[in-house]
């Protein structure tokens, strides 16, 4: 939606859409809770932007393309205020700018933020701003395809999902802002149901390349049951890990950072201490304590409200008077569609941006607040940059050839043959990621899952669609965005196979430490038109910072 | 062992391709304690009928998709768990499941939830900053913690439409009132110490099915997901139409009417109070409802006599106002 914004303001004369699976205040930002990085240098007043590269560029465990990261510092306070002053709801200090709270892996106080709803405030200012302006959205649409010809932009190809109608959006220029992939990971994640990554299925089907799919950050306090999350904040306030024995084991980890370490560290302390029986025991499996009660009543109620609520809510815990109890869960995917600090694709008019992008300033591990922050200075740089080539060029045409494809290819899970069940798919490929491509890798469980996905992805072609009515069909949705996450599935397998070292959120069992040597380059995975994926390489863009080992 | 019950979910389904009434389908499932009304739908359409039709999303109540009424009530399904449901329900082990009301089914569970986006734009749901375009980004604007306060509940709002659902006066109207949720997010732009058109907005808000339409039934404020005081936000904005000197509207004539007669007579003259609301020509339309309300015995006194305890009701009232003086 900044994009939106940002075309429209700078061209009114654009004839913009805005094409959407769920209404624009469903979207998965809406549940990021802590906040947003700027070094605005309010709370801390010696905090600079080059800290907050630092940080991110270390936090990325070095495979973050320093350009882009930059870019994403250097915008960020500039993004920030102009977000504040459209009305968004920041919470303040007593002088009256904007709060700042401490964050996992940043050095300063440099996380703006609205309660614990930040990313909900953000994304109800960035709509409102864009009914104000008048933006035409359409609402529950599917992505079914991006359309190029000979490597420029013609548009999309999208379901309505009301109707079942098969419609085609001529465009000069495209803007893929279709969120992660951490769906794949089913009962073992937190995200959204529709985090299937879309565009990113979408491109490979186009010919085009994804970039780092193996990194997928685990959160380390995921909700027992439910997978949601217990926001960085609830650390950031002073929340502490305790293991069965009753010790904060980050001490052993993290001395300095202790609870604040970064996410991947902190997942994989939590794993080691269940693995190796530190844990508590449950019919839900394994976990640990996040401890708030030290905290005292009044600063959980005023600072972490949603927290306590979703809390009791999901698990029935009131973390006033009891520990909650967590284990880590897929949370966020790095990887995505390849693309540069433009935001531009190999495609031309083709930008990607948000979750669904790798542009890559998280490299193997996203800070805690770089999330929200990516969509805000990316998403302004693509509208900018798609509004301007738009401008340019002539306008696009798609074949109706090209419907009539997808038309053919709806209809093919309605054939008398098709057996299978989405949902049995969908639990065995959540379970085979978890287990074999989860917080702990090797080559050969990377193998195993890789074999175990190619042949999940052989089943999917005889998967059903048992719902044939044309309105609102949800099930025909599930269907399709199964086959996306497959697709996908497969490069995370195979990176987490291929990669041999531990970097960031990829952590190899056999491969225990970073290898610069060989591994510090970005992998490119491409889809042939027979669905075979490949794999290949290209280099890291380095800048002020070299390589150091990551320590906290 | 596990707490496990067999339970019967009772579904309004609708699909205008082939139905054409809504009818309640029946699903008898076996479910585990701790397990959400959203879960169980999803169990159903995974295992049982896949036709099921319901919209969800993120699952962790901060999106607003799955928002239907469950035993009567406008809520989200996935933040209702099955077994409290189960303990205020009518009947044993069984539970109620229907879309929204006040918008059209699109199927099942489903509704069409674009009119309350047109009505988001006919209120100017958003605001329009002081800080000129090319402006924007370079300096941060002052808010102080007090006057962030009062606007921070109703940024709580995620839009699920469940006020929406349940408001009286929207079902009324035919759905033509503004509804709790766009006088939330009005009362929220107005408040902002950033936005530059509260007056423009006030002026569309007093205008018929705007802020004076709402009769206080508290239904949006009971089903509030978020538990935000929407009433808190009504009255806010209808205390800025005085604020702002906008009296000339039926509500305000209305409101002004109340409190004379109250100061007056402890009581309300009903027989002049349409007069004044609705001034010569508008009173005189309220006739033949007059005529009905006497046929039926309904007449108010004419010359009513003042309360015997009206000394009290004034000076309630004095301190009222001297409150509300005090905090503006």
């Amino acid at each position: 939606m900044y994009a939106a914004l940002e075309a429209v303001r700078r061209n009114p004369a654009l004839k913009i859409a805005v094409i959407t699976k769920v209404y624009p205040t469903r979207s998965h930002t809406s549940a990021a809770q802590g906040g947003v990085n700027a070094a605005l240098a309010n709370t801390d007043k010696s905090d600079t932007v080059d800290l907050h590269i630092f940080d991110t560029v270390k936090g990325s465990d070095y495979l973050a393309d320093q350009d882009s990261a930059a870019y994403l510092c250097e915008q960020a306070p500039i993004l920030i205020r102009e977000l504040e002053n459209l009305g968004a709801p920041f919470s303040r200090l007593a002088d009256g700018s904007i709060a700042q709270r401490p964050f996992g892996g940043a050095s300063k106080y440099r996380c703006c933020y609205c309660a614990d709803k930040t990313g909900l405030t953000i994304l109800q200012t960035l709509y409102e701003q864009c009914l104000r302006y008048g933006i035409q959205f359409f609402n529950e649409y599917f992505l079914l395809s991006l359309e190029q010809e000979d490597g420029v932009a013609k548009g999309v190809i999208a379901l309505d999902i009301r109707t079942s109608k098969i419609r085609k959006f001529e465009g000069k220029t495209v803007i893929l802002a279709t969120g992660g992939y951490g769906k794949m990971y089913w009962h073992r994640s937190s995200n959204a149901a529709g985090l299937t990554g879309d565009g990113g299925a979408a491109c490979l089907r186009a010919g085009m390349a994804l970039k780092d799919m193996e990194f997928v950050q685990f959160h380390p306090t995921g909700l027992r049951k439910s997978g949601l999350l217990v926001t960085e904040g609830a650390r950031g306030e002073g929340g502490y890990l305790i293991n069965n024995k009753g010790e904060r084991f980050m001490s052993r980890y993290a001395p300095e950072k202790m609870e604040l370490g970064p996410r991947d560290l902190v997942s994989r302390s939590v794993e080691t201490e269940i693995r190796e029986g530190r844990g508590f025991d449950s019919t839900a499996g394994q976990y640990i304590h996040l401890d708030l009660r030290h905290l005292g009543a009044d600063l959980i109620k005023s600072r972490l409200p949603q927290i306590r609520e979703l809390c009791i809510q999901f698990e029935g815990v009131d973390p006033i008077n009891e520990p909650i109890p967590i284990r880590p869960t897929a949370h966020y995917s790095m990887g995505g569609i390849d693309c540069n600090t433009a935001c531009e694709t190999s495609v031309k008019g083709v930008y990607a941006v948000g979750e669904g992008a790798c542009v890559s300033v998280h490299g193997a591990n996203r800070l805690g607040g770089n999330s929200l922050l990516e969509i805000l200075v990316f998403g302004k740089r693509a509208g900018m940059e798609a509004a301007d080539l738009a401008s340019k060029l002539p306008a696009a045409k798609i074949s109706d050839q090209r419907l009539k494809d997808q038309e053919e290819h709806i209809a093919g899970f309605y054939g008398k043959n098709q057996a299978e069940r989405y949902d049995v798919i969908r639990t065995e490929l959540g379970t085979s990621l978890a287990d074999n491509a989860g917080i702990y890798r090797s080559k050969e469980l990377g193998e195993k899952g890789l074999s175990e996905i190619l042949a999940l992805r052989e089943r999917f072609k005889k998967v059903k669609v048992a719902d044939h009515s044309k309105t609102f069909n949800t099930n025909l949705m599930q269907v399709l965005e199964l086959g996306n996450m497959l697709d996908l599935a497969v490069c995370v397998a195979k990176g987490a196979a291929a990669r041999e070292e531990s970097r960031g959120s990829h952590s190899r069992i056999d491969f225990p430490v970073r290898d610069d040597q060989n591994w510090h380059k970005h992998s490119i995975f491409h889809m042939n038109a027979e669905g075979e994926v490949s794999l290949s390489f290209k280099p890291v863009t380095m800048g002020k910072f070299e390589l150091q080992e990551r320590k906290y | 062992m596990e707490d496990k019950r067999e339970i019967t979910f009772n579904v309004l389904c609708f699909n205008p391709e082939v139905d054409e009434k809504a009818y309640f389908k029946s699903y008898d499932v076996v479910l585990e304690k701790g397990i959400t009304v959203l879960r169980a739908l999803n169990y159903i359409k995974d295992h049982v009928d896949p036709s099921l039709t319901l919209r969800f999303f993120c699952q962790a109540g901060i999106c607003g998709s799955c928002a239907i009424r469950i035993n009567g009530v406008s809520k989200l399904a996935c933040t209702t768990q099955v077994w409290e449901e189960l303990e205020v329900s009518k009947s044993k082990d069984t539970i109620t499941v229907e879309p929204l009301r006040n918008f059209e089914v699109m199927r099942d569970l489903v509704v069409n939830i674009d009119p309350m986006v047109e009505k988001l734009k006919k209120y100017k749901s958003w605001v329009i900053p002081a800080t000129k375009d090319a402006d924007l980004g370079k300096k941060e604007c002052t808010v102080m913690p007090e006057e962030f306060e009062p606007i921070n509940p109703a940024t709580d709002c995620i839009l699920c439409a469940a006020c929406y659902s349940e408001c009286t006066i929207n079902e009324g109207s035919n759905q033509q009132f503004i509804s709790p949720l766009v006088m939330l997010r009005a009362y929220r732009m107005n408040k902002d110490t950033r936005d530059t058109v509260g007056e423009e907005r006030l002026k569309v808000l007093v205008e018929d099915h705007g802020i004076w339409d709402c009769t206080h039934c508290y239904r949006c404020v009971q089903s509030c997901v978020k538990n935000i005081p929407i009433m808190d936000a009504i009255q806010g904005l209808r205390e800025e139409t005085f604020a702002r000197g906008m009296t000339n509207s039926e509500g305000a004539r209305h409101a002004l009417a109340f409190k004379d007669d109250t100061m007056k007579l402890g009581r309300l003259n009903e027989f002049t109070l349409p007069l004044r609301t609705l001034g010569m020509f508008g009173a005189v339309g309220q006739i033949p409802f007059a005529i009905k309300m006497g046929l039926k015995g309904r007449v108010p006194p004419l010359l009513p006599h003042k309360i015997s305890t009206r000394k009290q009701v004034q000076t309630m009232l004095e301190e009222v106002e001297r409150d509300s003086k005090k905090s503006h």
